[in-house]
């Protein structure tokens, strides 16, 4: 592939995911404003908002990753151009064709789409139903060729056994070494491989109830299962991807060592992969009916994922910064940022995945809490601080310090302020997907609205780095 | 102090003390060059924490397991059992199982203070959320309602008054409005 055609794909990308994040933050703050009473949505406009809210936030950041180790992977293996090329197309017409299936069609049953509520009584156009399976079967095809494509990439030049970086646990200095950015790749493709799948069969079992004329009728519980199988799965897989980039990126950025795969990196992203595959159990602890060895599965899968994550990753970007003179840019800022947000929401993701806890969080505003931490304040930055440095990349310019620390604050007031707005609420027992609250709820409307005000705050950040991306991002095209 | 709020108090230290080490970590770094000279023994100390955070974990585990809603009041009988069948946007409620085909509930529920009850919670339709939220609106329990299977929820209500169930899973644009309450006496 040519420098200059990965350049162009790369930019093009990037102005996508950023078009439609800031876009779909506007979405997120109109609900919150609609909550807080401060503006008014009609009940199934705020739920068709919601479900494209969620869709595309998923959408982009799983993408996101990928984009990244697109580009950066070329410095390992062969890369062809065409599997990203395949995949942006797809990306936007399935996201087209779900903005279609919401805003016109009024397709609301949420990201999840939990069955069966997207094929029973249903409250929208009939044809949005079909529209929408087709806009997840169209990012689907595009994200299983992409990641399939790339892992095979990998597959090429490493074995197996070495993609999963096996020498490093039985010799200190094996003779190929696995450098951490094709040991995550691959473990993070594989996950995500795996809930593609899951997708599949799950799409291939509504389709089949949804035209059999109720001949054939789907198990519920099997259904909840393979959905947050999937859900969950292609989630944390994103954010992995998007820790391969810091892996690959900040020491470079910093002017520290690379980080090496040894034997307890190696340990730790193998146990990732199995933890993370199993902890989504966690979303169905009340579902009492579910076998009860697989809730103690989902705490324990919960639980230990925690370990990698902190004690590997987490520790190595503490050592790396820690007592050492760092030459700070916006890259490694977001990325030292991004870990604390994701350890924040780690912590909070622990909590609600404790089952005695569930029972007073599940389904409250603690897990919208929880979950837009590790992505608003983790994966989204990983990922900026990616396109911050492949920006610079394309055009050779750095920011002054003073505006990276006028987004840096921003960021920070913004992002956290935003979540906390959602924690408070969540452990006042205040639901979660709830268009209004009623007056019970006293203090969740003015909590909704702080929420709307920070991730306006939020938004204005994005706004500026993303400005900033665009200018540089736009000398690929231009550049020779 | 309740649950929500010792849960809250917990994460907010973690918050605090995160945000702390971060801080603190950035600031040794804008130290000058000369002067950097890291942590010391990086692989023990990561040994020393990983066995430390395996320590935590493992009495979390070992405290919080046995607090699951699945083993309250396993070993008593309930003293009355409530049927509940959940459809868009209403909760049947009865002391009778209730025929799925004519679905219909009693005008009132009244629950036993201080003794063990059983609601047996299903749904008609879609998946529904079952919580019950006491008079101060704070969630003391839930179970889903999920159609073709029954979840059994124990538990034994210490205080009287009327609490509310809401529907906690997303089932509809009119979801915030699926509600009824029954009385503890």
């Amino acid at each position: 592939m040519s420098a200059q055609s990965l350049k162009k794909t790369t930019a093009t990308w990037i102005i996508v995911i950023m078009t439609l994040f800031i876009t779909a933050i506007i979405f997120g703050i109109l609900m919150r404003l609609n909550q807080g009473n401060d503006y008014k949505m009609s009940s199934p406009g705020f739920y068709a908002t919601m479900t494209t809210h969620g869709l595309t936030m998923i959408a982009i950041w799983s993408v996101a990753g990928m984009v990244a180790i697109n580009y950066l992977l070329t410095r390992y293996i062969k890369v062809p151009n065409s599997l990203s090329v395949f995949a942006l197309v797809f990306t936007v017409i399935g996201a087209a064709m779900l903005w279609y299936a919401t805003f016109v069609g009024q397709f609301h049953a949420g990201w999840t789409f939990l069955y069966p509520l997207p094929l029973v009584k249903i409250a929208w156009a009939k044809w949005a139903t079909p529209l929408f399976f087709f806009s997840l079967v169209v990012l689907g095809v595009g994200w299983l060729v992409w990641s399939v494509g790339l892992l095979v990439q990998i597959l090429k030049k490493y074995s197996l056994k070495q993609a999963f970086a096996w020498q490093h646990l039985s010799k200190k200095e094996p003779e190929v070494k696995t450098p951490p950015l094709i040991l995550i790749s691959t473990v993070s493709l594989i996950g995500i491989i795996l809930s593609l799948i899951v997708a599949v069969i799950l799409l291939a079992l509504t389709f089949a109830e949804y035209y059999s004329g109720g001949a054939f009728v789907n198990d519920s519980l099997l259904m909840k299962n393979l959905i947050y199988f999937f859900g969950h799965t292609i989630a944390n897989e994103s954010l992995y991807l998007g820790l391969a980039a810091l892996y690959e990126l900040m020491p470079e950025v910093s002017s520290r060592p690379k980080f090496k795969t040894t034997w307890y990196v190696a340990l730790a992203w193998n146990c990732t992969m199995v933890f993370i595959l199993t902890a989504f159990f966690h979303h169905l602890y009340m579902d009492f009916v579910q076998p009860l060895g697989l809730q103690m599965v989902g705490q324990l899968a919960s639980y230990f994922a925690s370990l990698p994550a902190a004690g590997v990753t987490a520790f190595s970007v503490f050592v790396l910064v820690f007592r050492n003179h760092i030459k700070w840019s916006l890259t490694n800022v977001l990325f030292f940022i991004g870990i604390m947000g994701w350890l924040i929401g780690g912590v909070g993701a622990l909590i609600d995945a404790t089952i005695s806890n569930n029972v007073a969080l599940h389904n409250t505003l603690w897990v919208p809490a929880h979950f837009h931490t590790y992505n608003a304040m983790g994966n989204v930055l990983f990922c900026l601080a990616f396109f911050y440095w492949v920006a610079n990349e394309f055009s050779g310019s750095q920011t002054k310090t003073k505006a990276q620390q006028l987004k840096t604050a921003l960021l920070l007031i913004g992002g956290f302020g935003f979540v906390l707005m959602f924690y408070l609420a969540g452990a006042d027992s205040v639901p979660r997907r709830f268009s209004n609250y009623p007056a019970e709820f006293k203090s969740a409307p003015l909590m909704a609205t702080l929420g709307a005000v920070f991730a306006t705050i939020y938004l204005i950040a994005i706004l500026l780095i993303f400005i900033e991306i665009l200018r540089k991002c736009v000398k690929a095209f231009s550049a020779s | 102090m309740n649950d929500h709020q010792f849960i809250l108090i917990i994460f907010l230290a973690a918050f605090i003390i995160i945000t702390a080490v971060f801080f603190l970590t950035y600031r040794s770094s804008l130290r000058p060059e000369e002067k950097s000279d890291g942590i010391k023994k990086p692989l023990q100390k990561r040994f020393y924490f990983l066995i430390a955070l395996t320590i935590v974990l493992v009495i979390l585990l070992s405290v919080t397991i046995p607090k699951s809603p699945y083993f309250k009041y396993s070993d008593q009988t309930p003293a009355k059992v409530v049927f509940v069948d959940a459809m868009q946007y209403y909760f049947f409620m009865s002391e009778q199982a209730i025929d799925p085909a004519k679905p219909s509930g009693a005008d009132s529920i009244i629950i036993p203070v201080g003794q063990p009850v059983e609601f047996r919670v299903t749904s008609l339709d879609v998946n529904h959320g079952f919580g019950i939220y006491n008079s101060d609106a704070q969630l003391v329990t839930q179970t889903q309602a999920m159609p073709g299977y029954v979840n059994r929820l124990r538990w034994k209500f210490d205080t009287p008054g009327t609490y509310h169930i809401l529907c906690l899973e997303y089932c509809g644009a009119n979801h915030p409005n699926m509600r009824t309450s029954f009385i503890v006496k």
